[in-house]
């Protein structure tokens, strides 16, 4: 009874110094929210954090990694509760329905002219929202198919230069019969089906515009077009053929085990590693209207919970200095998100190894994925409905049913208006500045 | 020297209240009023972080999940799981108590054997599984299955198979679970009165019999309890599932749960997941009625 | 039945004894691997070299590490805070503990050894929650929370599980049937309710506690559902979320996950065997409540 006694003294006295974290932020601090990433990108941003404290006394920032898998559900009810930091980390074309609950803050009048004009069309294309600017990023994304030379020419296939002249669909399941061939266990294809989250959205829907998706249709009527039907048949067909690895490691190509690999700027570095000289990059295939890639990827906002939005401005601002864009592009390989860093780069510059993902960005064969508020309500829909095609169930049911769920979502939110409270936030911090 | 204090022996109504006071506020704050919430949130239609003011919905929340073809699945898949665990891990635990109900040496070093997985996390047990039930011929399970079949077994994608699936998570389920059934068998065995034995022993009875009129009516309440605890756990049946397969494929292993968890919290829509949270109690209800029926006759009986 | 024939019939009956006592024996043994071969992948696993743990899965290998190696030990405490997860647990658990102890045996206590207004109300009520599972709640619960502002705390872990009425419920069939001359005889020295609770009563409870602490730590320390919906970093995460969110942390390694799970049950493996008693007696004794 007295061990209880003592026992509860010792809790009471731990819980009071952990509940006593500094959680009230001082003058001068801001807050800044991260999704964990792959291990060079978390060191380079603690490191670009501390290079940014280091430089100057005003503002300090203070970084917290969260765990990407729920990102999203961490940062919706974070809103709720009004416990958003001062600047997020957003994946993509989610960053339109945080803009719609009225979370982000405009920061067109914020950041500077000079930074600005610096930044890829793309980049301020993704942050935009009807006609403002709410978000920057600092590097854009590339995706494509690697693969090894030397399997491709053991085998036959055909390598394609550059975007124009990629596979067909017809090539492309050719290209994976001979590559089989060669395989003993016949898995060629890494199409990373043990990610969970944005990566299916990202790395498939091009196919569908490929094939003829179009993006002035409205998502729910895009998901289950016959672009759409086409384009997932084809995956499926890989899978059942079994040509597609089923992803227990993450190793599938760096071990050699496949010849492709469905991948994004950010698998180059390990690939590159793993296959030397012998590595390509090559465009995704061509479904009919030519062969079309993604863009988009984290960009920085600051939500109108700050106190301090300048402060918080010159921390993105800092971030998109060239060497410190390409401090991040070196660790993770991404597509540079200001033109004055993509020509310093050794990767995307003309020639360079990755020089394909700037070029088709630079050139226009890179479609966004749905800039839409139900943009949240799609990508979680669209996995799941490629978990459901993966495993064989029918394709045009398994979209029609997408379709109709997303539907369903745009009209329990009456179609995603333009709340009144929106407009009001911005003008609270945009003083009397009109746009 | 006795020193007797007035006191009003019948009425300790002041201390009374002083002593439940922390566990009554604590089960108001957070079991009775969140339920409350729950039914009341499960008649509007709120989504956290909406801009869009609430309405008041009616039964439209309970109207859509019962059309959703989720929602139905996952109910099945309950249904399945409890119809097939519940009686599994039940004889499973019978039978592992019923051997070590001997007075033979080294009976309490299996008995721990076969507790220990109850006492690793679930989280801990799906991680584990979720390597044994790797696809490709290297995998344990596929190799252990192969091993069994001597030869026939091919190497399949548990996790990933929609007929496999549910049966891989019944399976560690099981694991984790018949060690907790058989200890409260056990003691239950153990409060039988040899008297009994040894009578139909001199009646000149065999095993056999003496297990279907001695030890299955005495342990019938034990057996009832176990079953009803099983069958509400079945329906409790999340963790698992949200690590290993994430409800797929398909809906091949979403859970009652798993709907609610993923409507309230992946997808911000409180008045789905409380519905759905509302329909699940009212299902628990009713199970556990169905019990006390059960169990009522039996004592009515004796 | 003369001498020779009896004789010859024991010595049958205690053969078939003996050969029922073996196939006991081989049984339980053949049951007892299966059991525990999971546990055994795991510790072995976490021994080996991250590729070998899937490639040798299948054979018996998967058994034996062929170099023993604790590389994998270290590489979980340079990918994530270990140590960290592993505090937040014990804190989390041992406030619920204690907390939970003290506050569930006070008002089982009052419901079964006092008299006041509202007993038999309060009581059916708390027997009424009883049915409710938290995840009939967790849901409004996690509204509630956010709304507060209480996300990502040890206190939204904590408080929501110190009361409990299956507890409360253990506690009052304990304190139910302890004789009445516990209290007559403190009262009549002039003890006070509760020093005669603190003094009299809790000494002869242990079983009644010691039964509930297992209780409440087994379900306790597995939580991974709340933990998942209330944390958002990892500064108060405890580990079974912290497993399961290091399972897909790129770059994922088997044997690093591994040495993880064998770091986190190590402990309550320990107490478990430590303390096997009570752990069998507590739960074996919910089946005679029920």
């Amino acid at each position: 009874m007295r061990t209880l006694r003592r026992l509860s003294k010792l809790i009471l006295l731990l819980l009071c110094f952990s509940g006593c974290r500094t959680k009230a932020t001082q003058e001068g601090t801001i807050q800044v929210w991260v999704h964990t990433g792959q291990a060079a990108e978390r060191q380079t941003i603690e490191q670009q954090v501390d290079r940014f404290n280091a430089s100057q006394t005003e503002v300090k920032v203070e970084l917290t990694f969260i765990p990407e898998g729920s990102y999203n559900a961490q940062l919706q009810s974070a809103s709720v509760s009004n416990a958003l930091p001062d600047v997020v980390e957003i994946d993509g074309p989610s960053v339109y329905n945080y803009i719609w609950q009225g979370n982000l803050i405009a920061i067109n009048t914020l950041l500077s002219p000079q930074v600005r004009q610096d930044l890829l069309p793309s980049i301020i294309n993704q942050g935009t929202y009807k006609g403002r600017l709410y978000s920057v990023g600092t590097f854009d994304s590339g995706l494509g198919l690697y693969s090894r030379r030397s399997r491709l020419e053991a085998a036959g296939v055909r390598i394609p230069k550059g975007n124009r002249d990629a596979w067909t669909a017809k090539e492309f399941n050719q290209a994976l019969a001979a590559l089989a061939q060669k395989d003993p266990d016949r898995q060629v294809l890494d199409l990373k089906l043990n990610s969970r989250g944005e990566w299916y959205s990202y790395a498939f829907l091009p196919l569908i515009y490929s094939a003829g998706g179009r993006t002035d249709q409205p998502v729910d009527r895009f998901l289950n077009s016959s672009s759409a039907v086409f384009a997932m048949q084809q995956i499926q067909g890989w899978i059942q053929k079994g040509y597609v690895d089923p992803n227990l490691d993450d190793a599938s190509f760096e071990s050699g085990r496949v010849a492709l690999a469905w991948g994004g700027h950010w698998n180059y570095q390990t690939y590159a590693k793993a296959a030397g000289s012998d590595l390509v990059v090559l465009p995704l295939p061509n479904f009919g209207s030519g062969s079309k890639t993604a863009q988009g990827s984290w960009n920085w906002g600051i939500t109108t919970n700050s106190k301090s939005p300048k402060s918080a401005v010159r921390f993105l601002e800092f971030l998109l200095q060239p060497n410190e864009v390409l401090a991040m592009a070196a660790a993770n390989s991404a597509v540079p998100g200001t033109k004055r860093a993509i020509a310093q780069s050794r990767l995307y510059a003309k020639g360079g190894s990755l020089s394909l993902f700037s070029s088709q960005l630079l050139l226009g064969q890179t479609v966004s994925r749905p800039q839409t508020p139900a943009y949240l309500v799609m990508t979680s829909t669209f996995e799941q409905s490629f978990a459901d095609i993966r495993n064989g169930l029918d394709v045009k049911t398994t979209l029609d049913r997408a379709a109709t769920a997303i539907a369903i979502d745009i009209q329990d939110n009456q179609g995603y208006p333009d709340v009144h409270s929106i407009s009001k936030r911005h003008d609270r911090s945009e003083n009397t500045k009109t746009q | 020297m006795i020193d007797l204090k007035t006191r009003k022996l019948n009425d300790d109504t002041h201390i009374a209240i002083c002593m439940v006071a922390p566990a009554l506020t604590g089960l108001f704050l957070f079991v009775a009023l969140p339920f409350s919430l729950a039914l009341i949130l499960s008649f509007t239609n709120l989504r956290l972080g909406s801009p869009l003011p609430i309405q008041f919905w009616g039964f439209e929340q309970y109207r859509r999940i019962w059309l959703d073809p989720s929602f139905r699945h996952a109910l099945l898949n309950n249904g399945l799981f409890a119809l097939v665990v519940v009686p599994t891990q039940t004889i499973l635990a019978l039978g592992l108590a019923l051997l070590l109900n001997r007075p033979l040496k080294g009976m309490a070093v299996f008995r721990t054997l076969f507790f220990m997985p109850v006492v690793f996390p679930m989280a801990l047990v799906s991680v584990i599984w979720t390597i044994i039930y790797a696809p490709g011929a290297d995998s344990m399970m596929n190799a252990f299955l192969k091993f069994m079949t001597l030869g026939l077994w091919q190497p399949r994608d548990f996790l990933h198979d929609p007929d496999l699936a549910l049966p891989a998570v019944m399976l560690l389920s099981i694991w984790q679970g018949v060690g907790f059934q058989m200890v409260i068998i056990l003691a239950g065995l153990q409060s039988i009165p040899t008297l009994l034995y040894e009578a139909a022993a001199i009646d000149g009875s065999n095993q056999w019999s003496q297990f279907r009129y001695i030890t299955l009516p005495q342990l019938r309440n034990t057996l009832v309890f176990v079953g009803l605890v099983t069958t509400i756990l079945s329906f409790r049946l999340f963790d698992s599932v949200r690590i290993m397969t994430g409800g797929g494929p398909g809906d091949a292993t979403t859970t009652v749960m798993n709907e609610a968890i993923k409507a309230a919290f992946d997808q911000q829509k409180m008045a789905k997941g409380s519905a759905i949270t509302v329909t699940f109690f009212l299902i628990v209800l009713i199970i556990t009625l169905l019990q006390r029926v059960l169990v009522r006759e039996e004592r009515t009986i004796e | 039945m003369n001498n020779l024939e009896s004789t010859q019939w024991i010595s049958k009956r205690s053969n078939q004894q003996w050969l029922e006592k073996m196939a006991s024996y081989l049984l339980l043994i053949f049951l007892a691997f299966l059991f525990t071969v999971p546990i055994l992948f795991v510790v072995m696993g976490s021994l080996k070299p991250d590729e070998l743990v899937l490639s040798e899965a299948s054979t018996l290998k998967a058994f034996i590490p062929q170099q023993v190696s604790l590389q994998n030990y270290h590489d979980v405490f340079e990918r994530v805070e270990f140590g960290r997860f592993f505090f937040n647990s014990l804190l989390i658990n041992s406030t619920i503990l204690v907390l939970g102890l003290i506050a569930n045996s006070l008002a089982g206590y009052a419901f079964a050894r006092l008299r006041w207004r509202g007993r038999s109300l309060l009581f059916v009520i708390v027997i009424a929650l009883m049915i409710l599972p938290f995840e009939a709640i967790a849901v409004p619960l996690f509204f509630q929370i956010t709304l507060l502002g209480l996300r990502n705390t040890y206190i939204a872990q904590i408080l929501p599980f110190v009361a409990n009425a299956f507890s409360i419920y253990l506690f009052y069939t304990f304190f139910v049937d302890l004789p009445k001359e516990l209290e007559e005889a403190a009262y009549i020295d002039g003890a006070s309710t509760l020093q005669t609770f603190v003094e009299v009563i809790m000494p002869v409870s242990k079983p009644a506690f010691a039964t509930v602490a297992i209780l409440t730590f087994l379900t306790q320390w597995g939580s991974f559902l709340w933990s998942l919906m209330i944390t958002i970093d990892e500064k108060v995460r405890p580990l079974p979320l912290a497993i399961a969110t290091f399972q897909t942390l790129p770059p994922i390694q088997w044997g690093d996950i591994m040495s993880f799970g064998v770091m986190m049950v190590a402990p309550i493996l320990a107490v478990f065997l430590l303390f096997q008693k009570w752990f069998v007696k507590g739960v074996a004794s919910t089946g005679t409540k029920g």
